[in-house]
């Protein structure tokens, strides 16, 4: 097997560096990353925004008229009791049509149902389809309904068996989703995404070398195969950290604090080194882009989807590590990839050498 | 007719080849992977996805308490005595002693507060789903019926949501009443039937549910009867996952077509087809022809599939097209394969966002017709489109498309394929071909009127953006983005020229150029105007976007003044002047949108 000369590793990536740069178009997957970002935060502060309307403040002072229809209940009571909603009585049908032109928000039709009575209470809401609006009015009248739920349940408690183990909880003040999202979610994502383009960045810069017969000049000069296949490789590696840490940096700025940066970075170098690898072998294996590119992003899918069904999976150790809960698990998870990362990086050597060893021998 | 048989000709070539580049080695690895896929879906799916495992740590002093949310992975439970878990409160996010919720007043603890509150809910319904007496257990039962409503843009003015008026009085209907059946105020339904259901909607998580509902609508004997804690807000996020299910594969299939366009370009393979006795036009049909079948084969599969109306694929057709148009000309424009991902990309999530942000809205706002993912959801749901609105969700497909499309063909030939140049340059080279350099002033006027879609496109896209910003950004942002789309459209013609041949501009040529373009787009506007768009232009937005509806004389001397400014600094200027030129011109264009559409500077 063949010596891998350092210095010609870094001649092939400082060679492909300047054709990033002379490109240019590297400039659009950044833009890209910043894209997915702006429009998946954007799409959870909608639905933040609809899950608690409290959190968006144009909504909170604002009252929403509801009609009122059928009997007298104490749910009229609780209704009225609302800061939120301001109560019209009126027939069905008249109730209907307003909330058809939108001019009230919902409508709430009540049967006369006794509170301790053996049927239940069977009360119907017309809302709007798939409307925003109706969706803030439904989560107002949800906490009604609740409410008026718990005390129908203690009027007829008489009648249960089981009591639930009790457990007190304080009403919430404010959103807690977003947290949620962003450490659960958008964190995670976004540092592994420079990973995921640069696996498919080496497919295209390895099959481009075949598509395009620029092997052959490759021999005329000192520089073996695979020292080639590694210079390429280490720049798709190193983009990954540059990339990665400049999301920390921007999501810092954005007072979004990421506990642990440096460890993250080790855990998704590694990660993405990883896919990297996986994605040199598949451009080694058919040596054309189109093949190369489908058989490794359906492996990328059943990789990602397999190592997220994972418990300690990396992604869900970026995550801890960002709240600050990662244990020493993250340590053998780390290993673990390593040795991965080495073997395969053993079999890609042999399997470089035994390419570049039958070029030179044509 | 040898036109068709050209066609069918290079379109069977066009599948022989793929299919040998494909069989090699990938067609069993292929076969492996699909299989790989159905397993570890289904481990997926077994095993749920542990990507926010541990996030919070949870200190309970009662091993009752704590069993109860052991299986939410997202905590880390701790148990101790409650002496040691009030001196450590600040160790966990959330401590629970005796029976009481503690959380740290960190985002953090709220958001564990949170998770909590739902694992609670869930496990409380678990306990009352096992009552003998259900009704004693869940009291209240909810009949949910929605009702259709469709704003009119006019309604939403200034693209806010529409609250109902809050008049003092009572409000009284202004259309026909018609007779709503009094319900009935018992549930059809017998308790077995409805413990069974609550079992399993407590088993299933409703939000993942609700997707696959879209696809495959699941029998429930509840029917619309929920709980209170059922009643979970109806989020207008179906588009999601049609997004996944018919975009994707679209998205995935054009791939090919563009690594096609692009393996005729490397190392000049596609000479044989070039040198063949046949019109371009016929070679760009006859390789398109395949992947066109291909992708309208996998959505009439998806659509039987999920048992959908057929009437879906038809919104589909132009997405197909633009999918294709915007492929051929990637792949054409790409110098290396590094540059053709990258590009795809790009092109690919905007596309997809274009298509995808619109449909949210649909039964909201008329807004979500732009897309035609819109119909599908429609269809889906089975409300009725009309034929006008299916012309206005896809003219600006068909339009680009057809564009696009007769920029590859002039440009389809060797000297462009197998340049070497760079991306913008290629651009560039590109537009100057379909500029005859005999006709330039004829050729400006129609460059114009065909950079109409695009500019309308670009806008769309910025409108689709801004649209839930607060309202005054919204709007200042639109009109800047608005005009300075327009300046560059308008300025790509002239700029071309002008690197091509700067002597050209002599003083006389410049204007007359400048007048050319300020008609063609003038013109182009009112045709585009007139077909689709006249449900946009009366709400304010559409005011900024499609200002000059009015009088004509105006927005002419706007375009002739902006385009004048841009071409004099690069005369001036040289290349060089390019964008302090569309600066200028998109200040003057602000200004005057500003003094037209808001009257602000008066």
């Amino acid at each position: 097997m063949d010596t891998v000369k350092t210095r010609h590793v870094a001649v092939v990536a400082k060679k492909e560096f300047r054709g990033l740069y002379s490109e240019k178009t590297i400039l659009l997957a950044v833009l890209l990353q910043v894209f997915i970002a702006l429009f998946s935060s954007f799409l959870m502060v909608g639905l933040t925004a609809m899950y608690d309307p409290a959190s968006l403040s144009g909504y909170s002072h604002f009252r929403y008229t509801i009609a009122y229809t059928g009997n007298e209940s104490p749910l009229l009571g609780y209704l009225e009791n609302s800061p939120d909603l301001r109560v019209r009585r009126m027939d069905l049908s008249t109730a209907v049509e307003l909330l058809k032109e939108r001019r009230i928000s919902a409508v709430v039709y009540s049967p006369g149902t006794l509170p301790d009575a053996q049927d239940p209470v069977k009360i119907t809401l017309y809302t709007l389809a798939n409307d925003l609006q109706g969706a803030v009015v439904d989560v107002r009248l949800k906490n009604i309904f609740l409410q008026y739920e718990q005390d129908l349940r203690t009027v007829r408690t008489s009648r249960l068996n089981i009591t639930p183990v009790p457990v007190q909880i304080p009403a919430s003040a404010g959103s807690g989703d977003f947290f949620g999202f962003v450490y659960g979610l958008l964190v995670p994502l976004l540092i592994f995404l420079p990973g995921i383009l640069s696996s498919a960045l080496v497919i295209d810069l390895i099959t481009e070398e075949f598509q395009h017969g620029t092997l052959e000049t490759l021999i005329s000069t000192p520089v073996t195969f695979a020292e080639m296949v590694w210079g390429k490789v280490l720049t798709c590696t190193i983009l990954v950290p540059l990339q990665a840490g400049a999301w920390i940096l921007l999501l810092t700025a954005n007072r979004i604090t990421i506990d642990n940066p440096v460890l993250i970075l080790v855990h998704v170098t590694l990660g993405s080194l990883l896919l990297i690898l996986i994605g040199t072998m598949c451009a080694l294996y058919y040596r054309e882009r189109t093949a190369a590119q489908f058989v490794f992003s359906t492996a990328l899918v059943i990789i990602l989807l397999l190592v997220l069904a994972l418990p300690f999976n990396p992604l869900n150790l970026v995550t801890r590590l960002a709240v600050g809960t990662a244990g020493v698990e993250q340590w053998i998870v780390l290993g673990m990839v390593w040795v991965a990362v080495l073997i395969l990086g053993y079999i890609l050597q042999k399997y470089a050498g035994q390419i570049g060893g039958m070029r030179a021998e044509k | 007719m040898s036109a068709y048989r050209d066609i069918a000709t290079i379109a069977r070539w066009e599948v022989k080849k793929s299919f040998s580049v494909m069989s090699r080695n990938v067609l069993p690895v292929a076969i492996i992977l699909f299989v790989l896929l159905i397993l570890v879906t289904g481990f997926a799916a077994e095993s749920g996805l542990h990507i926010q495992d541990g996030m919070y740590r949870m200190g309970v002093d009662d091993p009752k308490v704590a069993a109860l949310f052991a299986p939410d992975t997202r905590f880390t439970v701790f148990q101790a005595n409650d002496i040691t878990l009030t001196g450590n409160q600040d160790a966990y996010d959330l401590v629970i002693i005796q029976g009481a919720v503690h959380a740290n007043p960190t985002e953090k603890g709220l958001s564990a507060q949170n998770a909590l509150e739902r694992d609670y809910t869930q496990y409380k319904n678990g306990v009352y789903t096992g009552e003998s007496d259900l009704f004693a257990a869940y009291p209240l039962w909810i009949d949910t019926q929605s009702v259709e409503s469709e704003l009119n843009f006019s309604a939403t003015q200034n693209g806010q949501y529409v609250a109902a008026a809050p008049g003092t009085g009572t409000p009284v209907p202004q259309g026909i009443v018609q007779n709503v059946a009094t319900p009935s105020p018992t549930l059809d339904v017998t308790q077995d039937e409805l413990r069974q259901e609550l079992a399993v909607s407590s088993q299933e998580n409703s939000q993942v549910s609700r997707y696959t509902d879209v696809i495959s609508p699941g029998q429930s004997v509840m029917g619309s009867f929920v709980t209170p804690d059922q009643l979970s807000p109806p989020l207008p996020f179906d588009s999601i996952i049609l997004v996944f299910v018919f975009i994707f594969p679209l998205y995935f299939t054009s791939q090919f077509f563009m690594m096609s366009i692009m393996n005729e370009r490397t190392g000049r393979q596609g000479e044989a087809l070039l040198s063949l006795p046949v019109k371009t036009s016929s070679i760009i049909i006859g390789k398109m022809l395949p992947y066109f079948l291909g992708m309208l084969g996998i959505c009439a599969v998806i659509t039987f599939y999920i048992k959908a109306s057929p009437l879906i694929l038809l919104p589909l057709i132009p997405i197909i097209i633009f999918f294709l148009a915007n492929a051929l000309i990637i792949g054409m424009l790409s110098r290396s394969f590094k540059e053709l991902s990258f590009i795809s990309i790009f092109f690919s999530t905007v596309a997809t966002s274009y298509l995808f942000f619109p449909s949210i809205f649909a039964n909201v706002h008329v807004i979500s017709l732009v897309s035609p993912l819109t119909l599908i959801v429609l269809t889906i749901q089975g409300t009725t489109w009309t034929i006008s609105d299916y012309f206005y969700a896809t003219t600006l497909f068909f339009l680009t498309a057809i564009v696009l499309f007769y920029i590859a063909a002039k440009n389809f030939n060797e000297e462009r394929l197998f340049s070497e140049k760079k991306f913008l340059p290629r651009v560039r080279e590109f537009l100057s071909s379909i500029l005859p350099e005999q006709h330039p002033f004829a050729a400006l006027f129609l460059l114009a009127i065909f950079s109409i879609p695009f500019v309308f496109m670009g806008q769309m896209m910025g409108l689709v953006v801004f649209f839930n910003l607060p309202m005054p950004y919204s709007l200042i942002l639109l009109l800047i983005i608005a005009a300075l789309i327009e300046e560059m459209a308008k300025a790509i013609g002239i700029y071309t020229l002008f690197v091509r041949d700067p002597s050209f501009f002599s003083w006389k040529n410049l204007v007359l150029a400048c007048a050319a373009t300020a008609i063609g787009f003038l013109v182009g506007e009112k045709l585009l105007l007139l077909a689709t768009l006249s449900q946009i232009s009366l709400s304010i937005f559409g005011s900024i976007l499609f200002l000059s509806l009015g009088v004509l004389w105006l927005p002419l001397l706007l375009h002739f003044a902006c385009v004048l400014i841009v071409a004099s600094s690069l005369k001036a200027l040289g290349k060089k002047g390019l964008w302090p030129g569309l600066i200028a011109a998109t200040v003057l264009h602000c200004c005057y949108n500003l003094y037209f559409v808001l009257g602000w500077i008066r």
